[in-house]
């Protein structure tokens, strides 16, 4: 490793191939390249992203702000594309062939996510490797390699890591055939019984009144979930017992077996910096795309939403800035290493100037203390104060949270339903949130911060205190110039807040503008229907289908106290086959028709039962169904109630689909139902049904209902609205993003059964 | 001898003064020094024996022969009567149209007649419930009637059973109930309350379409009502008289009117009657007691206390014949009871809206209406002037927190939400959304078929208060709902004290101020 020539010098008329350059560090790197490094030719490997091929990701690419002075230099991005920048569109799991005459290949490319699926990581980290290196000997002798690893392959280790192999543990082959078979086993272990009865109870517990279709839809949603899950626990499982943090680290240790094997008979060498964050100074101060590792926990600090860190205030942070991770690439790749053995660079702080969590947290304070973000118009957030009181503390706080968490859930789903209801279910869902933020980063970061790793750099030292003093200017990559104040401060905080910051601004004015309530009805579509519950979404009551028989009894002169013990005895029973299964409910109570002659229903309908449902009508709903209506939509009302009791909404609706008492041949009635009753997914049959007949755009049209047992209705149309819905229902919708009213009608502020009917 | 109305002078000894304010009331203490309160007359003499009363009007009408002479056998007699909008509150039964009717059914038999029809005459007011019906008509009357479909509600929007009888000679149209216009003899029985019933307003308005009412009842006509209350100075019943001219050529009319005396609040709520410094012991336990309850009670509770009131009126008059030689009869008892002489315009109006009105008769009394009841009814009951002068301020005491009741009023809700929010602009509201809202199927069907108000009808409470917004400039409600009262396109303020403080914009930090101590009720006249 000589001095002789300045990088620029070195680098000059060569052609290099570059992976991953859609990724942070990629961008980064061809930036440097293209700004500092005249003489360099670059292609690019890029997969195209749906429809858009790979040459249109850069073309998009370079027209990114920090491009636009290379850009301007070249005359446009087509020009600058022509001159330098070649793209070879492939995928690196079945890598193309690479062009003739290439001097170096700079692989960023990889996943960066510490929880992948395992065959995930393996086949990004391993088998990526192993098919660009193969291409990489098919395509020339004395190609340089360049591989973008991390320092954090030392794994579990402790201490002085070295530049240099790491410990072997483990068979390549044997883990990488391991590693790739697991999707299969895992998505075959799902299948068994032992997992689906589970799941399967589950969704039932929670699904059985929405019908057996929406707790099957619901089983395999945990069934898929549960595998995604398995295969990253069997990879970090794996990793842990093999001594890796996780499985991210050690497939990257395994990629780097794989570049050690290569580098036996070729060029290479292997970067691996530690925590990646915004620059010092390249392309400006602060410049980050997306996030990564450092920023939710500095975000979820400055929300007040991270009351603790389980790390020793003394544990290193080992972080570097971006532009010295590029310029130190740059420098390696002007230094090609001798064949026979890979060349090893940390690019790391914590040997020279270490950055304690102590010191990120005070930095981190201090920054928020000054610039706080704004939590809605409530002023600035209050900032928790860490005391770094040890992981085991933190994970006790954050168990007991998720054990209260439990409770609260259970007794709010439990709960009748009313306006405090939803609103716990909607503070509880927030709690939620935030538990599972803390517990996934406590989880993965729990790791890193025991990790009392020191990166040797003296290798990478040695390299940059070779350069003139103009390449060292240039491309500088010495950490021990860092000031953390300064960088955390001034510069990474305020870059990582701004985009939270902006958005936080466009949620309020989004906020500021937001109509409550519903859109106006379409007017121009036509074949819309807009199909609507009856009870509890137009009516405040559940509990309509009793107040005929109820009536009924009265007038037929029996003692009244005795029938009404009668009734108030069957409650309890009522309520259960209600919570149960809505159509038992019904059933349960048409039995009392028996013996009545349909006849008095429909007179007494008639008589009594207008008064008793207009008056608890919505007025709201009411509104909806006329101005579907007068858009010219279809009203349709669905309804598990028999038809005796629709009567007075008669002129809203083009149909009533309502449930027909079965009677014998004098007009007396059984007691039974002709069909069974309209409820949970029996009703999204019969609308797809209706819908088919009368040719009206399922997309386009709208549902409206109150309870969980009307998913199958709401999921059926592409406007679903759910009313003053119960908890369950009010999750969904929320998680669904459906739209969510609150029509009250005057009598609604209780749910209780109303045995009198309203007598007036 | 009953003591006729007077103008109280607040000073240093009135005691706090009762103001109604919907379900409840308000002990008022801060009126300012100087506050002139209009205290209605007390009960006049009522006529010391009823049925001879009536049987007397009956048998010497007024430019009419007596009723026995008109009626004879194969005729076909139909008898029209006031809705249950009249009385406030209810009458104790028997209502006094009960008696009436009873009497006049009886001659009726006697001379023969058998083909006889009851008719409410509603208008566009809800259709009565057959315990309602019963109430007005009495026990005997209904049962004999109602079963065979002979005793029913007047149904406007009954194409087939409405009768065009021509125009006036504005070309205002005139369609009434056709059962009644074909009637060999119509005889209509009303309940005189106020200034405003009665005369032509009873069968032209009472019996109409709405295609006829639509000539007065709408802003332009309101605003020129000065007042209401006042039929020659209102171009409401001018036109009603116009169109009665031309009823008169074509139907028989038998018009009976009575007037009442103002004993509104039954015992033991009589202390709401009387002047505060002459409450005895046991009124001021009663309203001590009541007050507590009240602040305890749920609305529920307080609702059914107050709407379950039934009053012991008096009979004062009752008048039969020609319906405007009767109607002159008639608003002479009234003044009687109602005359208040005041003596010149003040800067602010203060008026407590009761938990009643016309149109919330075992209802609830929702916003529009209580604007209608405090900017429509009290502001007009005046004669020759306003009590507040042109550009004054209005302040009134309601929570406006009952709510709509759906079975009732469901256009109102439609209004408040969608017009209201819109425009609170009479004429604009009445340009834009009038016939929208008349011509309504769903309206319509819940008009013909339940107990709600016609579709049209909110917008008749908004032209009621059209000349009120037109004369004063600030309108503030005191206790009222904030949001309610903004929508209403008015203000609200906790105190009477505030309120003059955020009127003082309008009309200055001394203003004169009158305090319309109603009900019962009133009629200023203000010289």
């Amino acid at each position: 490793m000589s001095a002789g020539g300045s990088i620029a010098e070195r680098l000059r008329g060569q052609h290099v191939l570059v992976t991953g350059v859609t990724g942070f560090v990629g961008e980064a790197l061809l930036h440097l390249m293209l700004s500092e490094v005249p003489g360099v030719r670059v292609t690019l490997l890029v997969r195209p992203k749906g429809s858009t091929p790979g040459t249109a990701r850069i073309a998009k690419l370079l027209e990114k702000p920090i491009f636009a002075g290379c850009v301007e230099a070249a005359g446009g991005v087509e020009a600058l594309m022509a001159a330098r920048v070649a793209v070879l569109e492939g995928d690196l799991a079945a890598a193309p062939e690479l062009p003739k005459g290439l001097d170096a290949v700079v692989h960023c490319a990889g996943d960066v996510s510490f929880d992948p699926p395992v065959d995930d990581g393996f086949r990004t980290n391993v088998v990526g490797t192993r098919e660009l290196l193969a291409r990489v000997r098919e395509a020339g002798e004395n190609i340089h390699y360049v591989h973008i690893s991390t320092a954090y392959v030392a794994g579990r280790r402790r201490g002085s890591i070295p530049e240099g192999p790491v410990a072997r543990a483990g068979d390549l082959e044997a883990e990488l055939a391991w590693g790739l078979a697991q999707r299969q086993a895992i998505e075959d272990r799902s299948r068994g019984t032992d997992v689906l009865v589970a799941e399967r109870k589950k969704a039932e517990r929670e699904h059985s009144r929405a019908g057996a279709l929406t707790a099957a839809a619901a089983t395999e949603a945990a069934r898929k979930a549960w595998v995604k899950d398995e295969l990253v626990q069997a990879g970090a499982e794996r990793a842990r017992s093999l001594g890796w943090t996780d499985c991210y680290t050690f497939t990257k240790a395994l990629g780097e077996r794989v570049v050690e094997e290569h580098a036996r008979t070729a060029r290479a060498s292997i970067v691996r910096p530690s925590i990646i964050e915004s620059s010092l100074e390249r392309p400006y101060p602060g410049w980050i795309e997306g996030f990564k590792m450092a920023e939710p926990l500095i975000l979820a600090y400055g929300r007040g939403e991270l009351p603790e860190f389980p790390a020793a205030a003394d544990t290193i942070v080992d972080i570097v800035p971006i532009d010295h991770v590029v310029s130190a690439i740059v420098a390696v790749l002007a230094h090609p290493p001798e064949v026979g053995e890979a060349a090893y660079f940390h690019i790391s702080s914590g040997e020279r100037q270490p950055l304690t969590f102590h010191r990120l947290y005070v930095n981190m304070r201090a920054y928020f203390d000054k610039h706080p973000f704004k939590a809605g118009d409530q002023g600035a957030t209050r900032l928790p104060e860490w005391r770094f009181p040890g992981a085991h503390a933190v994970e006790r706080v954050l168990s007991t949270g998720e054990r209260a968490y439990k409770v609260a859930d259970y007794l709010v789903s439990h709960a009748p339903r009313s306006d405090r209801a939803r609103e716990l279910a909607r503070k509880l869902e927030l709690q939620r949130r935030r538990l599972e933020f803390l517990r996934r980063y406590l989880d993965i970061y729990a790791e890193y911060t025991q990790a009392e790793l020191r990166f040797h750099d003296a290798h990478t030292l040695e390299l940059y205190r070779s350069l003139s003093s103009e390449d060292q200017q240039t491309f500088a990559f010495d950490t021990a110039v860092i000031d953390w104040d300064v960088y955390l401060r001034d510069i990474h905080c305020p870059a990582v807040t701004e985009p939270i910051r902006k958005l936080d601004e466009l949620r309020a004015a989004r906020r500021r503008t937001a109509t409550s309530g519903l859109k106006a009805v379409p007017q121009d579509k036509a074949a819309v229907a807009a199909f609507f519950d009856m009870d509890g979404t137009l009516l405040s009551s559940n509990v309509i289908e009793t107040y005929l028989w109820v009536r009924l009894r009265e007038l037929s002169g029996s003692q009244r106290v005795a029938e009404l013990g009668r009734i108030a005895s069957k409650v309890p029973s009522l309520v259960q086959a209600e919570r149960r299964e809505r159509s038992a409910f019904l059933r349960t109570v048409y039995r009392e028709y028996e013996g009545a002659r349909r006849d008095t229903l429909d007179e007494i309908a008639d008589e009594h039962l207008s008064d008793h449902v207009l008056s608890r009508l919505s007025p709201a709903a009411v509104r909806r169904i006329r101005q579907h209506r007068d858009a010219g939509h279809r009203t349709v009302l669905i309804t598990g109630a028999i038809r005796p009791l629709t009567r007075p909404l008669l002129p809203l609706f083009d149909h009533i689909e309502a449930a027909e008492l079965a009677v014998d041949d004098r007009g007396v009635c059984t007691g039974y139902l002709s069909s069974s009753p309209l409820v949970g997914e029996s009703r999204a049959a019969w609308m797809h049904s209706y819908a088919a007949e009368h040719g009206i755009d399922m997309a386009a049209s709208f549902g409206y209902a109150d309870s969980h047992s009307d998913l199958p209705l709401l999921a059926a149309v592409g406007n679903p609205v759910a009313v003053r819905p119960d908890v369950t229902l009010y999750r969904h919708a929320r998680k669904a993003h459906w739209k969510i009213v609150d029509w009250q009608s005057s009598s609604s502020s209780s749910r209780t059964l109303d045995l009198a009917g309203g007598r007036s | 001898m009953s003591r006729p109305g007077f103008v109280l002078e607040v000073d240093d000894r009135t005691p706090p003064l009762l103001v109604h304010q919907g379900l409840g009331f308000r002990l008022e203490d801060s009126f300012p020094l100087g506050t002139r309160v209009v205290y209605p007359p007390e009960s006049i003499s009522c006529v010391p024996d009823v049925e001879e009363a009536i049987r007397d009007a009956l048998l010497h009408p007024l430019g009419m022969d007596p009723l026995p002479e008109l009626l004879f056998a194969g005729m076909k007699l139909t008898i029209a009567f006031d809705d249950i909008s009249l009385p406030l509150p209810t009458m104790r039964a028997p209502d006094i149209r009960a008696r009436i009717i009873e009497q006049v059914l009886t001659m009726a038999a006697d001379a023969g007649v058998d083909d006889v029809e009851l008719i409410g005459a509603n208008a566009l007011h809800r259709r009565m419930t057959p315990a309602e019906l019963k109430h007005i008509v009495g026990e005997r009357v209904f049962r004999s009637f109602f079963p065979q479909g002979k005793l029913y509600n007047h149904d406007a929007e009954d194409r087939d059973n409405l009768a065009h009888l021509g125009l006036t000679e504005k070309g205002e149209d005139i369609e009434i109930n056709k059962r009644a216009a074909e009637s060999d003899l119509l005889v209509y029985v009303n309940v005189n309350l106020v200034a405003m019933d009665g005369g032509h307003k009873s069968v032209p308005i009472g019996l109409a379409s709405y295609a006829s009412l639509k000539h007065h009842h709408n802003a332009h006509t309101m605003v020129q009502s000065r007042s209401f209350m006042d039929h020659k100075h209102s171009a409401m019943h001018q036109s009603a008289w116009r169109m009665g001219a031309v009823v008169r050529d074509a139907v028989k009319i038998f018009q009976i009117e009575t007037t009442l005396d103002n004993n509104v609040f039954p015992k033991p709520y009589d202390f709401m009657m009387k002047r505060e410094w002459e409450w005895s012991v046991k009124d001021q336990a009663t309203m001590l007691g009541m007050r507590r309850g009240l602040s305890l009670a749920p609305a529920k509770v307080k609702h059914k206390l107050f709407h379950d009131l039934r009053s012991v009126y008096g009979l004062t008059g009752v008048n039969a014949g020609e319906v405007e030689a009767v109607h002159t009869k008639t608003l002479e008892k009234v003044h009687e009871q109602h005359l208040v002489e005041v003596q010149g315009q003040s800067d602010v109006l203060v008026m407590g809206v009761p938990y009643l009105g016309p149109y919330n008769v075992n209802s609830s009394m929702n916003p529009i209406l209580a604007t209608c009841m405090g900017l429509g009814y009290y502001f007009n009951s005046y004669l020759d002037q306003p009590v507040v002068r042109k550009g004054g301020a209005v302040i009134l005491y309601h929570p406006l927190n009952e709510g709509f009741n759906q079975l009732h009023h469901p256009s109102y809700v439609d209004f408040y939400e969608e017009v209201l929010a819109e425009s609170t602009d009479p004429a604009v509201v009445g340009a834009k959304y009038e016939q929208q809202f008349a011509d309504d199927p769903w309206y319509r069907h819940l008009y013909r078929t339940s107990h709600a108000y016609h579709g049209v009808h909110p917008f008749y409470m908004w032209y009621w208060a059209a000349h009120a917004m037109d004369h004063v400039d600030d309108v503030i409600w005191v206790g009222g709902d904030r949001r309610v009262a903004a929508r209403l396109g008015f203000r609200a303020a906790t105190t009477l004290s505030d309120a003059l403080e955020m009127a003082s914009s309008t009309v200055g930090t001394s203003p004169s101020i009158t305090y319309l101590h109603n009900p019962p009720h009133l009629l200023a006249h203000v010289r």
